[in-house]
């Protein structure tokens, strides 16, 4: 077998004039920053990038569209489907808006998303078309969350809190109460397990992705604990606290309360494993409740109860519970920015938030929707959810997903038993630190 | 660039002894106007097409390189790259992540291709003799290699899943509970590497047959009359000859397994923990999840070169050994 020998000068001038022309590229592409204003009555067909939320069974984009090109008839919103794992949406967004692309106006973002974004142009900063006084009306702490430099990039579409889903058919027949410490949690789950009422006790989200710093943030904070100080400059993860809630994790498994396969759980297959019924106790978002208690995918309507998560025992209860949910953001090439506009304000507007929240089954982000007494009995996570100790991941730092992944993959780690506690801690505290000064992959 | 004086121009006999190093190509004799004429109209014809092929494949191969010489910032607008740098590069080696990683796309491409190399062989093997069922035989074994890997991914995973999965419930029948396939470095590590091996023998073994078709069949004939065994015709006559496309198999299967993204970025996303993370699987998460575009194209363009460098390491070693053989 012969290979012809490379003609290098040949290969040699090519490369030379793609590397100048590489250059060039990249040059002129600094100074066409978009910075229209605006201006006059909206109209027009703006297209919306949104991933499916709320419950698996019903479409409630669809009705919000509906609603909103009742009271705005000039302008048309088109549903573009968004990719459902979280990873793979943010990479087409990347890849998209980093390419020029206007194809789609307003997109649906996760709330940890605001740093990251703002830090690389792909969201358009909002402080210009929206009055300030537009900002009061959302729930507290929300809109510093999406400040970045003191631009705000993205309007709060939805929250979402995490609960402790449990079966109260089965606490009744044990005559058990509805536990309010992790220990009694796994307790009551032994007994529950033992008495054959149901194979496992405990599912939650520990896989090795976003979901799992989710639950360890709870976890951890619980425990009192956090893996960053508050100012986002210093790891603090490798502490006892972080020790004392990772071997309560990790108790879970080899105790057999949470199956082995708990180490590859995201949301849905923890829920599908709870709604078969094989399961005593979950945790997981506000949608859950809904979702379990649809005959067409459950097996155990009615039986649901909904709570705040328990916290370790000798703290003041209820646990924590991270914030999640999405945001609206505004692509920076967008071609009819007023429509866009009006869009948000709609969707952020009274009439949006209630369908949302009672259609939807998702916590609206707007104070008074959510305190308002119709909404709050639509759902029983609604009141629950008042009640909830709240606790942000730490998103405001820019390189949040190295710092996110720095937790997931080194818990995911010793959840599955492949490394120590302490080596889990001390590894991943090294890696925040390395992405905390820009020195880490 | 010395080493391009034997093509065109005459003999250069003064600078290098013709026996140390015989040339790999004779000189050609000098062109004719017309001929020359001919070439331009030619290079003109194909200037279009090879543009095209500067666009599609160097141009970004380039890009990729220089981005990871350069601070990168990421923008609406595109990338804006200024500087050179090693920065990246030190990013790169300084990280335990990246070496193990590394390691780990090492290792892994080392045992599934020596694996699917002799399992690919032997299953060519039987497939020369049949003589009826071969075409079907054929069909039903390039149906995992024709199956799309992301499909095949998630079929793998439902096997393997650790509370529903067929392995779990064949396991459970035999008195084994809580094995969860996916859930330690090692098991996941094999579980991927069944699958790599599922899938890409059969393209292994098809490789392998066509060269087995095409063996001089006097050659075999000739050794058989001598007396040879069937086992001594297979290790000294037919796997010799075999050389030349084990060689090629082997190049295609180190390309494709040292770049592997698709299986581990579905079966397992890398986990647990980062055990089963692959280069290519790591660039993706550094370019897409955290948006540092400069370490990322430094992922990508290490990760080439190391291939790049493996395979020209192996073929140097392949041609040596025939060089041998037949002088």
């Amino acid at each position: 077998m012969r290979f012809p020998r490379h003609r290098t000068p040949a290969l040699a001038a090519i490369c030379a004039a793609a590397i100048a022309l590489s250059a060039a590229g990249c040059s002129s592409s600094a100074s066409t920053q978009a910075g229209p204003v605006a201006t006059g009555a909206a109209a027009g067909t703006i297209t919306w990038m949104a991933n499916q939320f709320g419950p698996t069974s019903t479409d409630v984009r669809k009705t919000l569209i509906a609603a909103f090109e009742k009271a705005y008839p000039g302008i048309t919103v088109k549903l573009e489907q968004a990719p459902s794992d979280e990873d793979t949406y943010r990479s087409e967004l990347v890849t998209q808006i980093s390419g020029g692309s206007s194809s789609f106006d307003v997109y649906n973002g996760d709330v940890v998303w605001p740093a990251q974004f703002a830090k690389a142009d792909l969201a358009l900063p909002l402080n210009s078309y929206f009055p300030s006084s537009y900002w009061d009306k959302f729930s507290k702490g929300m809109v510093p969350s999406l400040t970045y430099d003191g631009q705000i990039y993205a309007a709060p579409l939805f929250t979402d809190n995490a609960f402790l889903f449990y079966r109260k058919d089965l606490l009744a027949k044990a005559h058990l109460p509805v536990p309010t410490t992790w220990e009694q949690l796994q307790s009551e789950a032994e007994t529950l397990q033992k008495d054959g009422l149901v194979k496992y006790g405990f599912a939650a989200q520990f896989n090795s992705y976003e979901g799992l710093t989710c639950d360890w943030t709870e976890f951890l904070a619980d425990a009192g604990g956090s893996s960053v100080n508050a100012a986002g400059t210093r790891s603090t993860i490798d502490s006892t606290a972080a020790v004392k809630a990772l071997d309560y994790m990790r108790g879970l498994i080899t105790s057999g309360v949470a199956p082995a396969a708990i180490t590859t759980f995201e949301e849905q297959q923890s829920e599908s494993l709870f709604d078969s019924g094989q399961v005593a106790f979950l945790r997981n978002w506000t949608y859950a409740y809904a979702d379990a208690n649809t005959p067409a995918n459950s097996k155990i309507v009615g039986d649901v109860g909904v709570t705040n998560l328990p916290t370790f025992a000798g703290q003041t209860g209820p646990g924590y519970s991270v914030t999640g949910g999405w945001n609206l953001y505004i692509n920076p090439h967008s071609k009819n920015l007023p429509a866009d506009v009006d869009f948000i304000k709609w969707m952020t507007g009274a009439q949006a938030q209630t369908i949302m929240a009672e259609q939807g089954g998702v916590l609206p982000t707007v104070a008074s929707v959510l305190n308002n007494p119709r909404v709050q009995a639509s759902n029983p996570a609604f009141p629950v959810a008042a009640k909830n100790k709240l606790n942000a991941r730490p998103s405001f730092v820019a390189k949040y997903p190295q710092l996110s992944e720095a937790i997931y993959t080194n818990i995911n780690g010793a959840l599955s038993g492949s490394v120590s506690t302490s080596s889990a801690l001390s590894s991943a505290s090294s890696q925040i630190s390395a992405a905390l000064s820009s020195n880490g992959l | 660039m010395t080493s391009t004086d034997t093509r065109g121009g005459p003999p250069q006999t003064g600078r290098r002894p013709e026996a140390s190093r015989p040339a790999r190509r004779r000189p050609r004799p000098p062109r004719s106007v017309i001929q020359r004429g001919s070439a331009r109209l030619g290079w003109a014809f194909a200037s279009p097409a090879l543009l095209v092929v500067a666009a599609v494949m160097i141009f970004p191969i380039v890009f990729s390189v220089v981005m990871s010489l350069s601070n990168v910032n990421v923008t609406g607008n595109g990338f804006q790259l200024s500087g050179l740098t090693t920065h990246n590069y030190s990013i790169l080696f300084g990280s335990p992540r990246y070496w193990h990683d590394l390691e780990f796309t090492a290792t892994y491409t080392v045992v599934t291709v020596t694996i699917e190399m002799m399992l690919g062989t032997l299953v060519a093997l039987v497939l020369e003799r049949l003589t009826r069922a071969r075409g079907w035989m054929m069909a039903l074994l390039l149906m995992p290699w024709a199956l799309i890997t992301v499909v095949s991914a998630e079929l793998w995973a439902y096997i393997y899943n650790g509370v529903y999965g067929m392995l779990e419930a064949g396991l459970n029948t035999v008195g084994v509970h809580g094995v969860d396939v996916l859930g330690t470095p090692l098991q996941a590590s094999i579980a991927m590497g069944v699958a790599d091996v599922w899938k890409t023998t059969p393209f292994v073994a098809i490789m392998v047959l066509a060269g087995l078709v095409m063996l001089p069949a006097d050659v075999v004939e000739a050794a058989r009359i001598d007396g040879a065994s069937a086992w001594t015709i297979f290790w000294r006559v037919r796997l010799p000859l075999l050389r030349p496309v084990l060689a090629v198999a082997v190049m295609f299967r180190i390309l494709q397994a040292f770049g592997i993204f698709d299986l581990p970025y579905v079966l397992t996303g890398g986990g647990p923990g980062t055990s089963t993370e692959t280069l290519a699987v790591l660039g993706y998460k550094v370019l897409f999840n955290d948006l540092e575009f400069g370490p990322g194209a430094a992922v990508a363009a290490s990760t080439a070169l190391i291939v790049l460098v493996v395979c020209l390491l192996f073929l140097k070693v392949f041609r040596t050994q025939v060089a041998e053989q037949e002088g």
